[in-house]
């Protein structure tokens, strides 16, 4: 699939250390990409916010917060959409049950860890959010945001 | 270098308590904030207002941390309201479900009347 995005558009690609703060690398580059690309302001707090909270996954929970294990952001650019990919090196592995979940405000009152939104802002954030593991190990998301379409979650 | 530092001011004005967060809300700010929330708190602070500045980094662990100082202040009796907030952690608030239980308000100046009329007086 990357092979094949990557014939047709621009691709960059960061490797980032597993460690948090570093997310910010990633957004910062996303928003200056998608700020050329034409997107509308609200569009890129979208972006800055879902792939943030990739990256944080994969730091903390993929890599388990191992410095040495890299984070990959790809960020591919076609002319109506941007393509992001953020994949971690597997230390553990995502159970995909756990990314459909939608969770509530009042559970979380109940719960000692009162996280757990990471995930669900993402899909309700991007236009496509999709999950896989890799063969070999790994964790990946793509995600897409349309260019010139109303936002998603506004409603 | 990126583990930005959060700032936490308390002040207080027409009887609400005032926790100023400039800087990121993210894992790196429990402590602080937290620690604001526990000063105003034994102080005996019933009306409390997080201020944000505009264009922070509020990331879903900040979240948990705000729904942790909600938690206790429904258990408390207080009052809590947000100002200061962009409009995208503004639309964030809402759909999390902070906004029910914190009032947002645009700027502080919006919040402190709010809260005069709830009782707050110096």
């Amino acid at each position: 699939m990357s092979d094949v995005e990557g014939a047709t558009g621009q691709v960059i690609e960061l490797r980032l250390p597993s460690r948090l703060g570093y997310e910010r690398i990633a957004m910062d580059t996303a928003a200056a990409l998608a700020r050329r690309m034409g997107f509308a302001d609200e569009r890129i707090d979208a972006l800055r916010t879902a792939i943030g909270e990739a990256v944080t996954n994969a730091i903390e929970h993929g890599n388990q917060a191992d410095a040495a294990m890299k984070v990959v952001v790809v960020l591919t650019v076609r002319p109506d959409e941007l393509i992001i990919s953020v994949s971690d090196q597997g230390r553990r592995a995502l159970e995909l049950e756990q990314t459909k979940t939608r969770p509530h405000i009042a559970d979380a009152f109940q719960r000692a860890d009162k996280g757990g939104w990471g995930i669900w802002l993402m899909r309700e954030l991007m236009d496509e959010v999709e999950f896989t593991l890799a063969p070999g190990g790994g964790n990946q998301v793509r995600m897409v945001v349309h260019l010139e379409r109303s936002p998603v979650g506004d409603q | 270098m990126l583990e930005d530092e959060l700032t936490v001011n308390i002040r207080h004005r027409d009887g609400v308590a005032i926790i100023d967060l400039i800087g990121d809300v993210t894992t790196f700010a429990e402590e602080k904030i937290n620690g604001a929330y526990r000063q105003v708190t034994a102080k005996g602070d019933r009306f409390i207002l997080l201020n944000f500045r505009q264009n922070d980094y509020i990331n879903s662990a900040g979240i948990a941390i705000l729904i942790g100082i909600v938690t206790e202040v429904n258990q408390n009796g207080q009052k809590l309201a947000v100002s200061g907030l962009s409009p995208h952690f503004q639309k964030i608030f809402r759909m999390v479900g902070l906004a029910q239980y914190a009032e947002i308000y645009q700027t502080e100046e919006d919040a402190l009347s709010a809260f005069k009329r709830l009782g707050a007086v110096e």
